[in-house]
């Protein structure tokens, strides 16, 4: 099957963003890819990884997005060019080191992209990226095509060697995960390693920080002149618009197409930005001089407008009055992802004219129609997941424990137990392994009359990318928590990536599988593992360890993955519920499976009064076997 | 149930009974389904049942009562205008077999009633309580005397037992005895009397065997009080000797430990206090120490079943019978009476007005007769 | 195209269908074919029971967003009815074509008891009051005939196109299922096409 290395160049193929990234990178000669599974990022080191052989390059998916960015700099050092991916957090995480390869500055190209996911729907939080740039004083490029993302990101590499310095490219859902024909390039062979040969003692440090503070600063400055000539800024419209769109990214569909459907594109221009910092500044005032309203469309944060306002502030004169419209005057929310609906009422607002309406007696009608009926489908744990087992087990010693107990949470598929899938179970939700962060803390209040048992919970894949240094902060200053972690060997939520617990690496060759419980032993800790799928010994073993207040205790509760174990082997069991027996609605049972517990396998049926198994769900785990008060579930071998 | 007691669900169970520390632990509620499941001295309560009607709410001795009604389920006849309930005969009582007193907290006259019930086959389960692990105790069904020897002895810890009882009605058991305290012997009224169309076996009860109760006492808090003063392991019988002594008294292989009966007080289960039965009113039997007369219990005889029972027992050499002296029940009556007027005071003081008895209000009729004022 | 440019299908149903799938071979066909495309999808987290939503917009003179304006969809491929209808509240209007699968994936609100899934009555009645031209197809049985449920999504696309309301036929999809599919499967699922091309014309409109 064809990939991104062996598409034929002049070809136009149907590629996702992240696809067509990461074609560009090839086509760039990239030699060097590193990541940490994050969406709205995952496919672009995803699809190189899968390329590698073919391609002739190195793909890996990191312990975290620092680590990955460090790794990818030592690429870049030694005069491999290299990109790694990530979605809004991992920039976070990545900062630190980020903070101090700006000073350094780079060999090789070196270019990350950071990929945001506005409205959060696949995050913990919703976080505009692009003002890293501004802080760190790096170039950063916003693609707002397909046919951008693969031409930008082989430019960024050019930008990056002629600066001598990261160039960052942002992306955001609607671009990185859809989907658009591209006209691909020529890919270029990875260039051979080099040497790590420093021309002077400070080339590849940061320091002394005041010197290259400076010299940042005449990078970024330099990057300046580049783009005020770059191919990716443009102009449509009429050279005096009565309304000028300034707009970035997939801000620039929403706005083109908003300005067809009100007829306006005589009247309003549309300025496209794709060098969104630093800020061309001649082309920019050049065009806010011809008009007196700008309305400015971008994801998330008002971080173009707000540069603009700065920008125009610094140079009144030049631009004459201007009035800004956007999120600073709330006619584009400053919150939330961007939709073609949202551009078409706020350029209909500021023009002052009426919205293109739908038919209203289509609407009501619909309504009217399907307003009861379409209830969203509630996300939750697959049929056979082994963490609706955990939190079943979770749930019951919590209440039988009676103090109060509480979970910490973290980022996976389990994050899902923030919700009805896993009982509420989970109180905080905030960063990769900030869970057991948030336990090691707790654990500590004991001495200020603080009785609650604290369980942190936390995956096998963030158990290596930020909760260990957490676990050992726990041990290390003798905090009181369990710590609940979840083997499931997957980084399921964001595509069953492989970690290294899993025995792989990000080009399918077999590597050390690193050993967690050996790990956790290794500090000293009281250690026990359980089967989720063992609902009375896993209840039993959490009520001991919350019970026992000595210190640091882990629990491993490991079981595969449902969707990983139903590709490598078929259904342990085949479930039937035998009606005669179930309980259904009557005191004794109340539907404790389906109204409860939740499996999607278990379904109600009303019209004989018992729950039934969903042949086609179920995934033959066999757990609700055990939970049923009539053993009206039977359990066969299959 | 009467017109004016409506029985509702968990959720109601919650509020009225649980939220309002009023849960005596009987067990009642729970060995019926996956929602109510005491451990560790609470009953615990897993998930939400949203049934409207439950048994849990029925059954409970702390929803509301209709003392009249259960007396005549129970009976045959109203409640009556007397401290110590429904009674036939009030007598004293032991255990004949040597072996059966040396087990037993004073003359074994549960124990051995209850062996006799087992061979002679008016039962073929009985329902006691016995401790396991330090004081937590537990429900236990046995079916031979053995069984009934190992559980002899008075712990004063609550024991949710009736959650045994409903598991073996449910189970191949037939003919079940039950050895009760107070609330569980009115929870047991409750299940004879209810409404409800399950009807939960309770046609497999047999006999009722209840004990003589002043307070019991919450598990874990006392345990953990307990266990800094003597292993838990180490217990082998607790006993409360009579008045003037005011001591709790615990033995174990060594010297006996003497704790100082008013901080045992401490850790009485709040709902005690809104109770008025202190001798098992709704019993076959009821048994419990005969003050001033060591190795003999007090037996108040009061149904049929129960007098055929105390008469077999009797006549077959299992039981000795005497009769009380009159001091003693004059005593006893007294002591019932005062808890009786103790409990109707702490209810008031509880729900704040005369007029609300709480649990009880269904029942002013019935005991207006003994205690004017209500 | 009918003057339609940019053409806009939405194809939805639950995860685990094969949507996005459906939405790809469309995509490269019709890039194949010489058009653009663009192709938008919003997962509610598709494999874990969530609804998925593919904004297809088809043009021949430029790139379109990945998103339809609400009431913009010209056509509308639902492989599950409760879907169908969610997207047809939202995107639909009088002028639009929608060819559904009759079967039922229920949500959790439904297994769980907590509400009722609207009838196969119901359903028709719907699609028709909603828009211009409808089919409620019974493709997983039909697949199921064939062999396998999961033929469901091919034999749908292969209703689209024997709507008419795709430019192009059954030639421009040959080549792409020849590429993305094992080579033992290429007839099992031609024939599944053609079957929904035959549902399409030979059942003229049920509703």
């Amino acid at each position: 099957m064809a990939s991104i290395a062996t598409y034929a160049p002049g070809s136009d193929q149907l590629l996702m963003g992240n696809e067509a990234i990461a074609r560009g990178a090839l086509e760039a000669g990239v030699g060097f890819a590193s990541a940490y599974p994050g969406t709205p990022s995952s496919e672009i080191i995803g699809s190189l990884a899968e390329a590698a052989k073919e391609a002739g390059i190195y793909a890996e998916w990191s312990v975290n997005e620092k680590v990955a960015l460090e790794a990818a700099a030592a690429a870049s050092f030694a005069g491999v060019r290299a990109i790694v991916a990530m979605k809004q957090n991992g920039i976070n995480v990545a900062s630190d080191f980020l903070m101090t390869l700006n000073l350094t500055g780079t060999n090789a190209g070196l270019v990350v992209v950071a990929s945001d996911d506005p409205s959060a729907h696949s995050s913990t939080n919703e976080q505009d990226s692009r003002p890293i740039a501004k802080w760190a004083d790096l170039p950063l490029l916003e693609p707002a095509t397909f046919q951008e993302a693969k031409d930008m990101t082989r430019w960024a590499f050019e930008v990056s060697e002629e600066l001598k310095t990261v160039c960052l490219v942002r992306g955001v859902t609607r671009v990185s995960h859809a989907r658009g024909d591209v006209r691909l390039g020529e890919p270029m062979p990875p260039g051979q390693a080099g040497r790590f040969a420093p021309t002077s003692p400070i080339q590849f440090a940061s320091l002394p920080a005041p010197l290259k503070h400076n010299l940042m600063h005449q990078k970024l400055a330099k990057a300046k002149e580049l783009f005020e000539s770059s191919r990716f800024n443009w102009y449509t419209g009429p050279e005096k618009p009565d309304l000028l769109v300034v707009t970035s990214g997939s801000g620039w569909f929403y706005s083109l197409e908003a300005v067809k459907a009100l007829g306006r594109e005589d009247s309003v221009g549309i300025l496209k930005v794709g060098t969104t910092w630093p800020l061309p500044e001649k082309l920019v005032l050049g065009r806010l001089a011809q008009t007196e309203k700008v309305l400015v469309v971008e994801e998330v944060d008002a971080f173009l407008e707000n540069n603009l306002k700065e920008l125009v502030g610094g140079n009144l004169s030049s631009v004459g009055p201007l009035t800004f419209y956007g999120k600073g005057s709330e006619h584009l929310p400053a919150y939330g992802e961007l939709n073609p609906d949202l551009v078409v009422q706020a350029l209909a607002s500021v023009l002052g004219i009426e919205k293109p309406a739908r038919p209203s007696e289509y609407v009501e009608k619909a309504q009217a129609l399907t307003g009861l009926v379409t209830h969203a489908r509630v996300v939750g744990f697959c049929a056979g997941c082994p963490h609706r087992a955990t939190f079943w087990s979770v749930k019951n010693a919590l209440k039988l424990d009676g103090r109060g107990g509480f979970v910490t949470g973290d980022i996976g598929c389990y994050t899902m137990a923030l919700g009805p899938a896993g009982y509420f179970q989970l109180k905080t939700v905030q960063a990769m392994g900030s869970g057991t962060g948030l336990a090691s803390g707790f654990g500590k209040l004991g001495a200020m009359g603080f009785k609650q048992p604290v369980v942190a919970v936390c995956g096998d894949s963030t158990f290596f990318h930020a909760a260990i240094p957490a676990l050992i902060n726990g041990v290390y200053n003798r905090s009181n928590f369990t710590m609940l972690i979840l083997d499931n060997s997957a980084t399921a939520m964001t595509g069953f990536q492989p970690h290294p617990g899993t025995g792989t690496n990000a080009m399918g060759e077999p590597t050390a599988a690193v050993d967690i419980e050996a790990l956790c032993r290794a500090l000293g800790v009281r250690v026990e593992v359980t089967d989720p799928f063992d609902l009375k010994g896993t209840t039993e073993k959490l009520l001991g360890l919350m019970a026992d207040e000595g210190g640091v205790r882990v629990l491993i509760s490991r079981r595969k993955c449902a969707l990983v174990r139903a590709r490598q082997e078929k259904a342990a069991y085949r479930m039937r519920v035998d009606s005669e027996r179930c309980l259904g609605e009557s005191c004794g049972c109340n539907r404790l499976c389906t109204r409860v517990f939740q499996c999607p396998g278990l379904a109600w049926d009303s019209a004989s009064g018992a729950a039934r198994i969903d042949e086609v769900v179920c995934s033959g785990c066999g757990v609700c076997a055990d939970i049923c008060p009539a053993s009206a579930i039977i359990r066969e071998v299959a | 149930m009467s017109p004016g007691i409506e029985i509702k669900g968990s959720q109601a169970l919650q509020d009225e009974v649980r939220a309002r520390r009023l849960c005596t632990l009987c067990g009642a509620c729970s060995g019926m389904c996956p929602y109510h499941v005491p451990y560790q001295g609470r009953m615990v309560t897993l998930d939400d049942c949203n049934l409207a009607q439950g048994r849990c709410y029925a059954f409970c001795p702390r929803t509301p009562v209709d003392l009249n009604l259960l007396s005549q389920t129970v009976f045959g006849t109203p409640y009556p205008a007397s401290e110590l309930g429904t009674a036939k005969e009030v007598l004293m009582a032991r255990a004949a077999a040597d072996a059966l007193r040396s087990r037993a907290q004073y003359g074994g006259t549960v124990s051995a009633l209850v062996a006799f019930a087992l061979r002679t086959g008016l039962i073929d389960t009985a329902v006691l309580t016995t401790s396991d692990e330090g004081a937590l105790p537990t429900g236990r069904a046995v079916r031979d005397e053995a069984g009934v020897l190992a559980c002899a002895g008075s712990n004063f810890v609550a024991s949710p037992t009736l959650e045994t009882f409903n598991r073996e009605a449910a189970g191949d058991a037939q003919r079940i005895g039950v050895v009760a305290t107070p609330c569980q012997t009115l929870a047991l009224a409750k299940m004879r009397a209810s409404p409800l169309e399950n009807r939960n076996n309770i046609d497999k009860l047999k006999l009722v065997v209840g004990l003589f109760c002043t307070w019991a006492l919450k598990y874990r808090d006392f345990a953990d009080f307990l266990g800094e003063r003597v292993p838990l392991d180490q217990i082998v019988k607790v006993d409360i000797p009579p008045p003037p002594a005011n001591v709790f008294e615990v033995y174990t292989d060594s010297t006996p430990v003497t704790i100082p009966l008013d901080q045992v007080r401490a850790f009485i289960r709040p709902t005690c206090n809104a109770c008025i039965d202190m001798t098992a009113e709704f019993a076959d039997v009821s048994v419990g120490a005969a003050e001033g007369v060591a190795g003999w219990n007090t037996l108040i005889v009061r149904s049929e079943a129960g007098a055929k029972l105390v008469e077999a027992a009797r006549a077959g050499g299992a039981l000795e019978v005497e009769p009380l002296p009159d001091a003693n029940l004059a005593h006893l009556k007294e002591a019932a009476l005062l808890k009786k007027k103790r409990g109707l005071s702490n209810i008031v003081e509880a729900s704040g007005s005369k007029d609300d008895l709480l649990y009880l209000e269904a029942s002013r009729e019935a005991l207006r007769a003994l205690l004017s004022g209500v | 195209m009918e003057g339609k440019d940019p053409l806009n299908v939405i194809v939805t149903g639950v995860g685990g269908q094969g949507n996005v799938l459906i939405a790809q071979l469309i995509g490269r066909a019709m890039v194949r074919a010489g058009y653009h495309v663009t192709i938008g999808e919003t997962y509610g987290a598709s494999q874990r029971g969530g609804a998925v939503m593919s904004h297809l917009r088809i043009s021949l003179d430029a790139q379109y967003g990945p998103l339809i304006p609400e009431g913009g969809a010209h056509v509308i491929l639902g492989l599950e009815p409760l879907e169908t209808l969610r997207v047809l509240a939202q995107y639909g209007n009088p002028e639009v074509t929608v060819i559904a699968n009759s079967r039922p994936v229920h949500p959790l609100a439904v297994t769980t008891g907590a509400a009722e899934y609207p009838g196969r009555e119901q359903i028709i009645r719907t699609l028709k009051q909603l828009s211009s031209r409808a089919w409620l197809l019974d493709a997983t049985d039909i697949a199921l005939g064939l062999g396998a449920g999961i033929l469901a999504n091919i034999v749908m696309l292969g209703a689209l196109v024997g709507s008419g309301a795709l430019p192009v036929g059954l030639e421009a999809f040959e080549p792409e299922l020849r590429e993305s599919l094992p080579a033992g499967k290429l007839d099992l699922n031609l024939k599944a096409f053609r079957k929904g091309i035959h549902e399409v014309s030979a059942a003229g409109e049920p509703v």
